[in-house]
């Protein structure tokens, strides 16, 4: 194991809403190493986006948001910041990607601008070497001719080229940390393995924690050294990767895995669903989140909410009826 | 962008026919008869024909629209049959006020309602975006003479700091007296278009604020500060440039209520006489010049939106 740079203990993150407040993420904890990938998967709504924009704290503090627990970065609580230590993290020390590059970057700047804004207020340099430098990350992220690019707007580049513009806005600043938030999901599948393998590519020349968000198992089975598993806000298994594809426990993860479709023997198989849908976060049922769309619920699973319990070297899973709660629970 | 331009001017001259055509047929075409009217009621029939050969008016309809448009075409807009001097001349002299107080009124306008349509976004749901909202939907459904009768009432009667009516020119009696008069009319037109500019400027700010490059640049380490007076501004000025520049062509039109209550003699007053007189000409020649700065205001912010947006140029 590698030395950990992001740790959350934890982390509960409220919102305030017409309906009252929220719960949108749930007392998770998990950790990331420095040069790894984790991958964060479940479905929308689960809490994905809401956990990686608690790191960065983006929501509006002074209206919208409550964060609980501690997210702490290199020995910092990242939550007991103050607002200006925070910006130099942002951008600085964690950059993030976002899903829709098309309306993620700002329609009426360049992309050289749009790099340089980083560059500029994180490091105290020239706007001309700025400019140089933002051409240079574009050649790093792969775009052809970046001088020419550098000038283009947004709306003139393909998606593909897009999001390697916000790759390359992320990356002007070498973080330590990359939160990829569903960065291919708009891209067609061919752009989407470049971008993932450059994203790859870059974690190992830089040597940053990445954490990428997904619903795609298939992405996460490529890229990542560990998984964590989210159902209604909170984590329900967590391993590395082999593990979670060839041992996985709870099952949400088994319902998960088995709906990635398969080709056997020339003969397409029926998809499998998971029943049920994810229900609204102010209607969370009682006990454990999953049980009304479990397969193997029993009365146990109602009663009261398992906690994420170790099962083995770095697998963790929140379920009464697999490995380490059921024992105890029954006791 | 010449180019763009280029275009954009080519593109005025249907619209401008349009409007000469349509103004052209419903001053005619509606009963009433300029000869009659400067005759009196007891001018014999000889008399009025007479005086229609002389106005050529006995002419067919399509014959006197190619007459005038011939004349408008060498820069002439007639001449009124009741008033002295070309209609060039009139309508220059009735259009300096009306601008004046036009000018006064996008300027309050837009100088109180964009701020304050920020402060409400940005405090989106607090007392003081209450209060804003609250303020803009009274200045929208306030009728610019109630309001001008108010002002009258507060500032001229009650506390006697500014003029209740009348007009004077720069020229004349200098700056400060000219402003002094046109501040309480200025005011009572673009209370109105306050209250629009409020309400656009809030709605337009309120959509950027919560815009996907909006965080984005939040999580690249960007202040609060920096956030709106860059990126959140820049967007939404074609939004609140668009009401400022519509609030000056409704500005042109509401002004005849104003410039009747504080009598100033604009070009709103000169329209309501020649239409009660059928002054044809001058009605023609002041809907045509209307909607030519009506037109060429739109012009120029469609170039504004071309400097600011990329992707409009491109088109």
């Amino acid at each position: 194991m590698g030395e950990k740079i992001l740790e959350v203990h934890n982390l509960t993150t409220r919102f305030a809403t017409e309906r009252g407040e929220v719960t949108a993420v749930q007392g998770i904890s998990f950790h990331v190493d420095r040069g790894e990938i984790l991958g964060l998967v479940g479905e929308s709504g689960c809490g994905k986006s809401v956990t990686s924009q608690s790191i960065l704290r983006l929501y509006d503090e002074r209206r919208d948001v409550r964060y609980e627990g501690e997210i702490r970065f290199e020995g910092r609580n990242l939550l007991a910041l103050p607002e200006k230590k925070m910006r130099s993290v942002r951008g600085g020390e964690i950059a993030m990607v976002f899903q829709d590059s098309l309306s993620s970057l700002d329609p009426l700047f360049t992309c050289a601008d749009q790099i340089m804004e980083s560059i500029l207020i994180h490091r105290k340099i020239s706007r001309a070497k700025a400019r140089a430098e933002a051409v240079e990350m574009l050649r790093l992220v792969g775009i052809p001719d970046p001088e020419k690019r550098a000038d283009q707007y947004p709306h003139e580049l393909s998606g593909g080229m897009r999001q390697r513009v916000m790759i390359a806005c992320a990356l002007s600043c070498r973080p330590k940390l990359l939160i990829a938030d569903e960065p291919t999901t708009a891209l067609d599948v061919t752009i989407q393995a470049q971008i993932m393998e450059l994203i790859r590519d870059l974690n190992e020349k830089l040597n940053m924690g990445v954490i990428l968000i997904t619903h795609d198992l298939a992405v996460v089975s490529e890229m990542c050294t560990r998984v964590a598993v989210m159902y209604l806000g909170q984590i329900v298994e967590e391993a590395d990767v082999v593990t979670l594809f060839e041992h996985p426990l709870h099952p949400y993860t088994q319902g998960l895995l088995r709906s990635i479709p398969t080709v056997k023997g020339g003969k397409r198989e029926e998809l499998s669903v998971i029943e049920g849908t994810v229900p609204p976060l102010d209607r969370i049922p009682e006990g454990c989140r999953f049980r009304p769309r479990c397969p193997n619920a029993s009365p146990l699973c109602s009663g009261q909410m398992p906690g994420l319990k170790p099962v083995g070297e770095g697998h963790r899973v929140r379920c009464f009826l697999c490995g380490g709660e059921e024992k105890e629970a029954r006791s | 962008m010449l180019n763009y331009i280029f275009r954009r001017l080519l593109a005025l001259i249907p619209v401008l026919l349009i409007v000469s055509l349509t103004i052209f047929l419903l001053i005619h075409l509606v009963p009433g008869d300029p000869a009659a009217a400067m005759l009196g009621e007891n001018a014999t029939q000889e008399q009025i024909d007479a005086l229609h050969t002389a106005m050529g008016l006995d002419l067919p309809l399509p014959l006197q629209y190619l007459r005038w448009m011939g004349r408008l075409l060498r820069g002439d807009l007639g001449t009124s049959y009741f008033m002295k001097g070309t209609v060039n001349e009139i309508l220059r002299d009735h259009m300096v006020p009306t601008l004046q107080q036009t000018a006064v009124a996008v300027a309050f306008a837009a100088l109180v309602g964009v701020p304050l349509g920020m402060i409400a976004a940005v405090h989106r749901g607090r007392a003081a975006d209450r209060l804003i909202s609250g303020f803009s939907t009274v200045g929208v459904s306030m009728p610019s003479f109630l309001m001008g009768l108010g002002l009258v009432l507060l500032f001229s009667v009650k506390l006697r700091l500014l003029p209740s009516s009348g007009y004077k020119e720069i020229a004349v009696a200098g700056w400060r007296t000219h402003m002094r008069y046109m501040l309480l009319p200025g005011i009572a037109l673009g209370f109105i278009e306050m209250g629009l500019i409020i309400r656009m400027t809030r709605s337009a700010v309120l959509e950027i604020l919560s815009a996907d490059y909006m965080r984005m640049a939040r999580s690249k380490g960007v202040s609060r500060v920096r956030l709106f007076l860059k990126h959140a501004l820049k967007n939404a000025l074609i939004g609140i440039l668009t009401v400022v520049g519509l609030s000056f062509i409704s500005c042109l039109g509401g002004a005849a209520v104003t410039e009747t209550i504080f009598n100033i003699p604009g070009i709103g007053k000169l329209t309501l006489n020649a239409v009660m007189r059928r002054d044809y000409e001058v009605v023609q020649a002041v809907v045509l010049v209307v909607s030519l700065l009506n037109v060429v205001c739109t012009l120029i912010l469609d170039l504004f939106f071309a400097m600011i947006d990329p992707r409009i140029r491109l088109q």
